[in-house]
């Protein structure tokens, strides 16, 4: 395992080495932990044996994570098991019969635990490790440990792509110098002379021009549009591209187009995740309008991640709307008082916040390492909990949005309804412990309290407005949860960010959660994953296809580049341009590789046909908010106005589809069936790329759907309101949907369809005018969906 | 796992499908379109185009009888008369400290229980029908599953998982093995009134493709148009909506054409044909007039019963996999009024489902469709042989009993035990994982094969468990 594969090249050779490679590595970390974590048979004895024990039967009184803690005393720790509570010391190592907690476990004083006797296996386990000098690991030797046995991690730090630092690679010389239009295309043309392939055509105009909208804001180009562009680009296309590029950028609708990306990195919902995580987040729109407005602004990416994950505590109130990208994640709860399924809750919640940030923003697969080190990847079971330790500090919170007396008033005012309610409770209670119905008096009583109560509900505002932040609770760290059950805890560890990328030498989190410190490090532009992560995701939204197809996961066990290099000159560019994502949109969309055709070459097909190598434009179906928000817009129906709080139903707005509230379980509000039916994803889990589906359902709700008729009635009127001879009409279809006219064939199908005697009886031709079923036809059709 | 990862070939898989197998997606295409309507030309099969399984198959289909809410074993198919016996006591083995709310003694089943048939079989009063045919049903009480809560166990026992975040048993099987039925789709979830607590997650693909995903059917109404969105067109007779829907696919074809080669444009005129069969396919599914009248009375006029006949004529048309939930009063976790009384709460239940459910094999058996369909009985946990209150019983994870039925599965045998007051599973320990592996095995699969690769890694529905039950194998 001395060598990985240069990951600059990709024969078959040295991927083959790199599987081989690969396998030893997995082999050989297996052998390493088969004795189990490389520990010593004391510890390993004390985390098997004796940990759980007093987890499962001690610590719900007494531990530092106990409601209530009894006697003042701790057994979560070697100190205050040795220190003991109020009864003095629970522990003398060495001397079963003199230790408290021995005594009472034998129920010989204090019977301890007070609800059922431990069984004589477990009262003499206990005994035994008392007796051998009750050995307590430290959170300090298991970690080393663990770094000593486990990964080697300069290995993993020389030789894995992702690990290594971003370095800014000079841009290959190429024999084809007329083809790159700038240094991008050059790490393109390099590749596909390597292998003997070769870029297909430009782009024709009218292709590249609707492209070039649909990408950058999700709208189709109107036919005054296109040919303002195309007789432009005749003159000087890298002209025309460029000052189109630009302007779309400047337009707010960039924003709701680009901003809708992230939101799937952010699995932003609306809440109602369904019985175990069912809050509504009635305020998440304003989340989703902070990151509308920072695409908007170009703000730079670096702060962009660092309001997310520390807004408030960096900007305090302006700020702190930022960190909805955590609070709107899910918060599970169990559906009853099971003890192991509120702890499978919680742990479910914390294991949210680390895949979102793991995954979302550096391309780990952190939650691998909940019950276990990573199976492929240098990331402890350790590092886990260091960073679940933060989020473990945190809470959701709902920040009012409105003056401390509004506030305060509000609360004045539930307070009293809820003592009313409680007035009325007690009575009964008594009642009931006295084993009565309630007396006349109390029949009186109660039934003027609950008049008051229905007053003052009456009488109550709506409440004031909030938005979901993530804010801190406290400052302590969280011990290993012992096979990712939270109810059997190992050791405690530090907070502090991973290993593999912070190095051996890594600071300690000690402010508050920790969370300012996780986002330096996190945006800090020595961490080799932040920017290439980003610059891979905004190619994937370019091209269709990512140059790491795995683009939430940079690990051992995802792919690798097709273009390391290229990868590496974006991440750069972008850093080294303050971290603009608006230069990265120019670099790309300038680039012949970009303008390419999306038409095959059999050449190239044969060779790669999944197109690895970028020869060609990926053709792409648009996902299903371009797809509404185009159906309305060839009509002129599109209701642009932006942000604020989400419609319920797509059938009752003409808004843009990003603004439609989203359930995170999918199929609590109207808007879920139709954006899901067209491969919107659960957002459930950080999202790395939207599947693709074509299933039959799709084309029931084409064919047959009230919405699909309505748009088509709708483009009917605009023809023929336009153009009354169906050959003129069947022109301006082409040039509002298409941008380009109908050929021959195309003209004269239509011309046949739309010429069926128009007197003709209604079960002839139906309820809908043929002009309509025709518009429903182009509005359905592939070419209208497709971006190519 | 990782020997062919990236050995992959330059072409991605659907591609090389498309090159080596084409024969799938032409041959069911033709024979879906025989009957002369135009013919949409593809190559392209479908991902739900039958596929072949790991080895010869046992069963073909699956109708899954599912009782959310926790049906009590020893109130229905695990008889333990020594409860009586020790009634009031709480003995070692039911003194389990993390059962729920079961401080109380033992408490006997409110139900006679009966031996019936060859073998003998001791079941409760309360489902006298499936009583009758206790000689073709293969019982497994030796149960178990993780927590007792309904919402983790639910899907543990429809995804192998505590959280909704894997595909379901259904779709893992559209995935494995494709529908027999391209006008129908390959896994159909139903229930009336309420879905099963976890919804759509109980049918859901999470990341497998959304071809694979169930469709769910409330069959409250019965009414296809209510049930499949946009199933109907309101506004053009059949004839019309075929030159419409010609019309697209020729002016589809033609842009195929002049983008030489594309999958997924071929997918997609291929699944509006589809589509368009399906509007008529659909409302003859339930269209249940052309039964005959024996047939009718044989199932009864429950809503199950009606769930149970839909479920025949759909596994009839090749439907892979249906899963039928039991809900009265549109209650999402029905079994759980054992909390309060199991003596009225049980039996109402049962007479609500055991008619159907009997009707069920009878029917298969007479259409000799039993021997390819594989019924599997049960709920997501059992309930405690102790009382909770004066005549309800708590959630026990720890033990439960799920019956099979059908092809491949043990006629007239009962496998594993509980523990003499049937708290706890004793014998022979089926884990719901377990459970999970041998139905696809039944089904031709071998459930550490079947694997989907999904963020770095290859997912199954066993995760990393799952020892298939030979034991309960014919």
């Amino acid at each position: 395992m001395s060598t990985f594969v240069n990951p600059n090249s990709a024969s078959a050779l040295t991927a083959f080495k790199r599987h081989l490679m690969l396998f030893i590595l997995l082999l050989s970390c297996m052998v390493r932990s088969a004795p189990g974590f490389s520990q010593s048979p004391e510890e390993e004895f004390f985390e098997t044996k004796i940990r759980p024990l007093l987890a499962e039967h001690c610590y719900s009184c007494h531990s530092t994570k106990a409601e209530k803690l009894q006697a003042g005393l701790y057994l979560d720790s070697a100190v205050g098991a040795t220190k003991g509570g109020e009864s003095g010391p629970a522990i003398v190592p060495g001397k079963p019969d003199e230790s408290l907690l021995i005594r009472a476990v034998r129920y010989e004083e204090n019977e301890m635990p007070p609800d059922r006797k431990l069984s004589d296996v477990e009262i003499a386990l206990l005994t035994q490790w008392v007796e051998a000098g009750a050995p307590w690991p430290s959170a300090e030797t298991i970690e080393s440990n663990t770094v000593n046995g486990e990964y080697d991690w300069d290995h993993f730090r020389k030789e894995h792509w992702s690990f290594r630092p971003v370095a800014r690679p000079e841009p290959p010389k190429v024999n084809n110098t007329m083809w790159p239009l700038g240094p991008l295309d050059r790490f393109i043309a390099a590749r596909l002379e390597e292998t003997g392939l070769s870029p297909v055509d430009p782009a024709a105009l009218h292709v590249l021009v609707r492209r070039i909208y649909i990408d950058l804001v999700g709208l189709l180009p109107t036919p005054d549009q296109v040919q303002t562009f195309v007789s432009a680009a005749r003159l000087d296309r890298q002209a025309a591209v460029s000052d189109l590029v630009n302007r779309l950028l400047d337009s707010p609708r960039y924003g709701e187009r680009w901003g809708r990306h992230w939101l799937d990195v952010a699995r932003f919902s609306d809440g109602l995740g369904g019985f175990s995580n069912p809050r509504a987040a009635t305020a998440a729109w304003r989340y989703r309008d902070w990151v509308v407005d920072a695409f908007n602004d170009d703000m730079s990416y670096d702060r962009f991640l660092k309001l997310q994950i520390a807004g408030d505590l960096l900007e305090g109130r302006e700020g702190a709307v930022a960190t909805g990208f955590f609070a709107l994640g899910p918060a599970y709860k169990s559906d009853g008082g099971d003890p192991d399924s509120i702890a499978q809750a919680k742990g479910e919640t914390l294991d949210d916040r680390i895949d979102t940030l793991s995954r979302g923003l550096l391309a780990l697969t952190a939650s691998c390492a909940r019950c276990h080190d990573h199976k492929f990847d240098p990331i402890p079971q350790q590092d886990y909990y260091s960073l679940a330790g933060i989020f473990n500090n945190t809470e959701i919170h709902d920040f009012p949005l409105a003056s401390a007396e509004v506030v305060e008033a509000w609360d004045r005012k539930t307070k009293a309804i809820d003592d009313l309610k409680k007035q009325v409770g007690d009575l009964r209670r008594r009642a009931r412990k006295e084993k009565r119905q309630l007396n006349e008096r109390e029949q009186v009583l109660k039934k003027q309290l609950q008049a008051q109560e229905e007053q003052l509900k009456d009488a109550l505002p709506p409440k004031y407005p909030v938005m979901h932040i993530l804010q801190d609770t406290g400052s302590v760290n969280m011990p290993v949860a012992i096979r990712g059950n939270m109810r059997k805890p190992g050791a405690e560890v530090p907070r502090r960010f991973l290993r593999i990328l912070s190095g051996e030498q890594r600071q300690e989190f000690t402010d508050g959660s920790g969370r300012l410190q996780l986002a330096e490090a996190v945006a800090d532009p020595a961490n080799p994953l932040t920017a290439r992560v980003i610059v891979n995701r905004i190619w994937m939204h370019h091209f269709g296809k990512a140059l790491v197809r795995s683009p939430s996961n940079f690990g051992i066990s995802g792919e690798e580049p097709s273009h390391p290099l290229l990868l590496d000159w974006l991440a750069s560019e972008l850093i080294d341009s303050g971290w603009s994502i608006k230069s990265l949109h120019r670099v790309i969309m300038t680039s012949a590789t970009w303008q390419q055709s999306s038409t095959i070459d059999e050449k190239n097909f044969e060779v790669d046909a999944d197109n690895r190598l970028v020869w060609r434009m990926n053709p792409r179906r648009m996902d299903v908010e371009a797809w509404r928000d185009c159906l309305l817009f060839v009509t002129n129906d599109l209701d642009l106005t932006n942000g604020g709080p989400p419609f319920e139903d797509p059938a009752e707005t003409n808004r843009r589809t990003l603004y439609a509230k989203v359930s995170r379980n999918g199929d609590q509000v109207a808007a879920d069936a139709f954006l899901r039916l067209f491969d919107f994803p659960l957002m459930k889990a950080t999202i790395a790329e939207r599947p693709m589906t074509i299933v039959p359902q799709q084309f029931l709700f084409m064919m047959n759907s009230e919405f699909m008729v309505a748009r088509a009635q709708a483009l009917a009127k605009r023809l023929k309101a336009a153009e009354s001879r169906p050959d003129a009409q069947i022109e301006l279809a082409y040039q509002l949907l298409f941008g380009r006219p109908p050929n021959v064939d195309e003209r004269s199908i239509g011309v046949d369809f739309l010429a069926a005697p128009s007197e003709a009886a209604e079960d002839q031709i139906g309820k809908l005018p043929l002009l309509v079923q025709y518009a429903q036809v182009l509005l359905s059709s592939n070419e209208f969906m497709y971006v190519r | 796992m990782y020997q062919h990862r990236n050995m992959r070939p330059a072409v991605d898989r659907r591609d090389m499908l498309h090159r080596i197998g084409a024969g799938f997606g032409t041959l069911g295409l033709a024979g879906m379109l025989a009957d002369g309507e135009a013919v949409a030309e593809s190559t392209e099969p479908s991902p739900l185009a039958p596929k072949k399984p790991h080895f010869t198959p046992r069963a073909k289909h699956v109708i899954q009888l599912f009782m959310p809410g926790g049906p009590s074993q020893v109130d229905t198919f695990d008889h333990k008369p020594l409860i009586e016996k020790y009634r009031g006591q709480r003995p070692k083995s039911v003194d389990r400290k993390s059962l729920r709310n079961t401080k109380n003694g033992l408490f006997p089943s409110p139900f006679r229980f009966r031996q019936h048939g060859q073998c003998g079989k001791w079941v409760s009063e309360i489902f006298p029908h499936v009583g009758e045919l206790v000689d073709d049903i293969c019982f497994i009480h030796s149960m178990h599953t993780d927590i007792p809560e309904h919402a983790g166990a639910i899907l543990m026992m429809n995804l192998g998982h505590l959280q909704p975040s894997r595909p379901s048993m259904g779709s893992w099987l559209a995935y494995g093995l494709g529908t027999e039925n391209r006008d129908l789709p390959g896994f159909v979830a139903m229930s009336p009134y309420a879905e099963p607590r976890g919804k759509l997650a109980n049918w859901g693909n999470a990341f497998l493709p959304g071809a694979y995903a169930g469709t769910y059917v409330n069959i409250a109404s019965m009414q296809p148009d209510r049930i499949l969105r946009d199933l109907n067109n309101q506004w053009l007779p059949r004839g019309v909506q075929r030159r419409q829907a010609d019309l697209l696919t020729r002016l589809n074809q033609l842009d195929l054409r002049r983008q030489q080669t594309d999958q997924q444009l071929e997918s997609s005129i291929q699944a509006m044909e589809m589509a368009f069969r399906m509007q008529f396919a659909v409302p003859e599914v339930f269209d249940t007039s052309g039964e005959s009248r024996t047939t009718l009375e044989m199932y009864g006029d429950s809503e199950y019963a009606k769930g149970c006949l839909l479920a025949r004529r759909m596994i009839e048309r090749g439907v892979r996999m249906v899963q039928l939930s039991h809900s009265i009063d549109g209650y999402d976790i029905a079994w759980d009024t054992g909390h309060s009384e199991i003596a009225g709460g049980h039996k109402r239940l049962a007479d609500a489902c055991d008619q159907g459910i009997a009707a069920l094999i009878k029917d298969l058996k007479q259409r000799g469709l039993f021997e390819d369909t594989l019924v599997i009985w049960g709920g997501e946990f059992g309930r405690a042989p102790t009382s909770e209150g004066q005549k309800g019983r708590d959630h026990d994870h720890y033990g439960f009993t799920v019956w099979m039925a059908g092809g491949g599965v043990k006629a007239g045998y009962s496998h594993g035990e509980t523990d003499e007051f049937g708290c706890m599973a004793v014998q022979d320990r089926v884990h719901v994982h377990d459970l999970h592996a041998t139905i696809l095995h039944l089904m031709g699969l071998d459930h550490e094969r079947l694997t989907y690769r999904y963020s770095g890694r290859d997912f199954r529905l066993t995760d990393v468990h799952g020892n298939v039950v030979h034991d309960v194998l014919t």
